[in-house]
């Protein structure tokens, strides 16, 4: 056997995958931000170019004067990265090039601050995929309620009391909200489900025209669990049946990731401190605990999501290893 | 173009300046720990290593990884009671892996194929020589074990054909014996001298041995059957089950009265029945005071008979008596006619230690012609009186080292407590490691604590339910002579069940660290990286969140304190 010596600079010179986002950056230990992004660019490969909404993505990639980015990147606002990124490929278009403009943003940017900039990229059609890191609050500024912080979360906001068991409303149907604008796909994702995100942004990619991915992005410090326990507590979240994995075309429901085993949703909620006050001896908690199933037992409902028996893209067979690092995508 | 204010643009991948890993206060790290497999082998085999070879198709490297340690792969695969199997982390999540069809293929495939054992050169002329004695599993393993490390050796045998119990004892519906024929014949080919029909105490003398060889190893088996009565009762003509199934395998028959007790819960035992209900014997019964093997009987009161071959053995026909023992011979004249059983049961004492008792009034009379004790036996002191010292057994050390004889060693069944073909293998593996470390003056290094993965460390997300491969067995009705009860596997058989397994603390190459890594601290090498590994971890960026640790589906990663 030869042994061979190669610098570890030179091993990530020479990875065998293409990665839009490089180490350095400043994201927190175990973010689920930081590997979603990886993810996304390491599938939409070179040939893209972003929009960053303001947000933890923007913040802990850029911090002057270096950059994470590998790729061409741009950050204006909060609000308007749906114009910023229509503008770009605008520009792409009127230069006869065929680069694939990707917009992202957080909850925050999506569902309420660049929303209509968002609605704006929709109902014109440019050809542009935009992501949505979705971690259920700002977490940035420090944790406010946002309009994807689900059901009886905790925030600094939407704090614990007398009065409320953390937020007091649901989480925003963006993704109903996305397909109504009659886009041509729109889906949703999770960090626990690497192949299946890859798949949904190939599919995206391939598309002439506006698609839109919403990402459950699991965040250590907002939610409240161990940083090694992200892809657990992401992949309960789809096991629940709280963050289904579908897809949407022209608005028709066109694919959902069965489960196997719909878990209850306690298995989830109690990984979680900005669930915690659901486990005390409160007689609400309860009722929170089984409004939030209720909330569950409806999406496995609507979405057709109780499995039909063993299928090897379910919720238990599609992140199943092997042997090389052959996944199915 | 309007110039840019300065922070309006940074340069791509500026980033990698900042080393994130300064922010660590723990750091992942491959660490290579045993699987309950290898933990469970007495002869130390490592399954989960040569199930790794063959799931990435390198059959004949899965073979020279066994034969490192067992150089009788094809004996072992059909003999072995597989103390693996039963340790396997699989078997709680759906079937443990069929290692011993995995072991036997294997065997049979180097014995097909002739691949070279993987020796060293040749012992030069002028190394020291080593003498053991007893070609059977022990003395084959710790002459092979020698050689490799660069000695001499010199392989005596009473018998004209090497292979010990398994040539004389093991029925060959369990072992057939053109297999272990071949298996032994290439084994004695890798430069061991072998001296058959060589007898200790008649051709030759352990003063002898001492006298002309650095060190002596024995591997001479317990052939001395145990006095058995019945409160001081033996019926004529008695005769023990080894005896008997001795002579079934050098005849091909045996005395066949109508119906026979087989008295132990053994090996002997359940193979002597077998050979009887072969042979014609009507009605076979087998008396014990253990139990049964069954999921919730304690292993200390079990039957150390292997648990398949109690079970097929009931397959065909033969009836046991679980808890029972004799209370008395029914004779006539000095001829058996009956026996009469009691119940019995090992029971705690008060100084905590397990006593078989006997139980009152549970008295039951069992008619039979011929009554064969198998309960065991002890080393036949012949040629070696003065070591034994009227003890049954040797008494020796971890690593077989003979007490008050420096330069004498001793191995498999001659040591009591065995009874099986690995621990017998063991034993001359860890000879030959201590016979070299006395030759050369030096201490044995201290064996490290072993760190055995357990079940519960098995990231299960990331494995899919599969059944375990059927092993197909000889119909009962063709279970007539010799042949081989339980047959193999095909190469597509065996590799389909070695993606079964969850190479508990070892990495498979799965990608998930370096797919989940947040930070893109987890580097992908092409080659096989220094710790065994494919991955190597970037510590200049690595934040240490425990991610991949938490996510390694074989517990490969664990996470280590710093500062």
């Amino acid at each position: 056997m030869t042994t061979e010596t190669i610098s570890i600079t030179d091993l990530r010179r020479t990875q065998p995958r293409f990665s839009g986002i490089e180490s350095g950056h400043r994201a927190c230990l175990g973010c689920g931000q930081a590997l979603a992004a990886r993810l996304v660019t390491e599938s939409a490969g070179p040939d893209v170019m972003i929009a960053n909404a303001t947000g933890c993505l923007e913040v802990f990639t850029t911090p002057w004067p270096e950059s994470a980015w590998r790729l061409p990147w741009m950050h204006s606002l909060f609000e308007n990265a749906g114009a910023i990124a229509s503008g770009m490929e605008a520009a792409m278009k009127a230069q006869g090039k065929h680069t694939k403009v990707i917009a992202m943003g957080g909850d925050g940017s999506t569902f309420d601050i660049g929303f209509q900039a968002l609605s704006g990229m929709l109902e014109r059609n440019h050809n542009v995929l935009y992501v949505c890191y979705d971690n259920e609050a700002y977490m940035n500024t420090g944790i406010q309620r946002s309009s994807s912080t689900p059901h009886a979360a905790s925030t600094t906001t939407s704090p614990v009391g007398k009065e409320r068991m953390g937020k007091r409303h649901l989480k925003k149907d963006i993704i109903t909200i996305i397909a109504a604008h009659h886009v041509a796909y729109a889906a949703t994702a999770s960090v626990a489900y690497p192949s299946d995100l890859r798949k949904k942004v190939r599919r995206a990619m391939a598309v002439e025209g506006a698609t839109f991915l919403q990402i459950h992005s699991p965040c250590p410090l907002g939610w409240g669990y161990n940083d090694a326990l992200g892809i657990e507590v992401a992949r309960l979240a789809v096991q629940t049946g709280l963050f289904p994995l579908i897809e949407l075309e022209r608005g028709e429901l066109t694919g959902a990731m069965p489960l196997r085993h719909p878990t209850p949703v306690s298995a989830y909620l109690k990984m979680q401190q900005r669930f915690s006050h659901l486990f005390k001896d409160d007689p609400r908690a309860l009722e929170e605990l089984e409004h939030l199933q209720a909330i569950a037992n409806h999406n496995i409902e609507i979405y057709r999501l109780r499995g039909d028996g063993i299928d090897a893209l379910d919720s238990e067979g599609s992140d199943t290893v092997r042997r090389g690092g052959s996944r199915w995508a | 173009m309007a110039i840019l204010n300065r922070g309006a643009f940074a340069h791509p991948s500026t980033s990698l300046q900042y080393h994130t890993g300064t922010w660590r206060v723990q750091k992942p790290v491959h660490e290579h720990r045993a699987a309950p497999c290898h933990n469970a082998c007495p002869a130390g085999e490592d399954a989960q290593a040569y199930l790794a070879k063959i799931a990435e198709g390198r059959f004949q490297e899965a073979w020279e990884t066994i034969v490192r340690i067992n150089p009788l792969p094809a004996a072992t695969g059909r003999v072995c009671h597989h103390p693996c199997e039963g340790a396997c982390n699989r078997g709680e999540y759906d079937e443990a892996l069929a290692i011993h069809s995995a072991e036997r293929f294997l065997g049979d495939e180097a014995i097909k194929h002739n691949w070279p054992y993987p020796m060293p050169p040749a012992p030069l002329e002028s190394a020291p020589a080593v003498a053991v004695v007893g070609a059977g599993p022990a003395g084959l393993s710790a002459a092979y074990h020698l050689i490799r490390r660069g000695y001499n050796v010199t392989l005596f045998d009473e018998l004209p054909e090497a292979g010990g119990v398994l040539r004389t004892a093991i029925p060959q519906y369990r072992l057939p014996r053109d297999i272990l024929h071949a298996e032994v014949q290439r084994l004695l080919a890798t430069g061991m001298k072998f001296e058959p029909q060589k007898r200790l105490g008649r051709d030759f003398y352990i003063e002898d041995l001492q006298r002309d060889y650095a060190a002596v190893f024995l591997g001479i088996g317990n052939r001395h059957d145990r006095e058995w009565s019945v409160d001081g009762v033996t019926p004529r003509g008695l005769r023990s089950g080894l005896e008997l199934l001795e002579e079934w395998v050098a005849l091909g028959s045996v005395p066949t009265p109508q119906s026979v007790a087989v008295v132990g819960g053994g090996n002997t035992a359940v193979d002597i029945a077998r050979v009887l209900k072969r042979a014609g014997t009507h009605e076979v019964h087998v008396i014990t005071h253990q139990a049964l093997p069954g999921v919730d009987v304690p292993p200390e009161i079990t039957m150390t008979a292997i648990a398949r071959e109690i079970t097929q053995a009931q397959d065909e026909g033969v009836i046991f008596h679980e808890f029972r023992g004799i209370r008395r011979l029914i004779l006539r004249g000095e001829k058996v006619v009956g026996l009469e059983l009691v119940h019995m049961k090992k029971v705690p004492q008060a100084d905590g230690k397990l006593l078989t008792k006997a139980f009152e009034g549970t008295e039951t009379v069992l008619h039979v012609e011929q009554v064969i004790p198998a309960i065991g036996q002890d080393v036949l002191p012949f040629g070696v009186e003065g070591l034994l010292e009227n003890r049954p057994f040797f008494a020796v050390d971890h690593n077989g080292a003979l007490a008050k004889h420096p330069g004498i060693f001793v191995g498999g069944d001659a040591c009591g407590g065995r009874g099986t073909l690995s621990r017998a293998i063991g034993d001359g593996r860890r000879a030959a490691e201590a016979i070299d470390a006395y030759i050369q003056g030096k201490e044995l290094p201290q064996p490290a604590p072993v760190q055995v993965v357990p079940y519960s460390q098995i990231n299960l997300n990331y494995f899919e339910h599969a059944a375990r491969v059927k092993t197909p067995v000889l119909p009962l009705e063709a279970r007539k002579g010799s042949e081989e009860v339980e047959g193999g596997l095909s190469q597509t058989q065996i590799f389909a069940e070695s993606q079964r397994c969850f190479s508990c603390g070892n990495c498979f190459a799965c990608d998930n660290c370096w797919t989940l890594c947040p930070d893109s601290a987890v580097l992908k090498t092409t080659e096989l990286a220094s710790d065994g590994s494919h991955y190597v971890f970037d510590y200049d960026y690595c934040k240490g969140c425990g991610l991949c640790a938490h996510e390694c589906p074989c517990s490969f990663i664990v996470m280590k304190e710093e500062l």
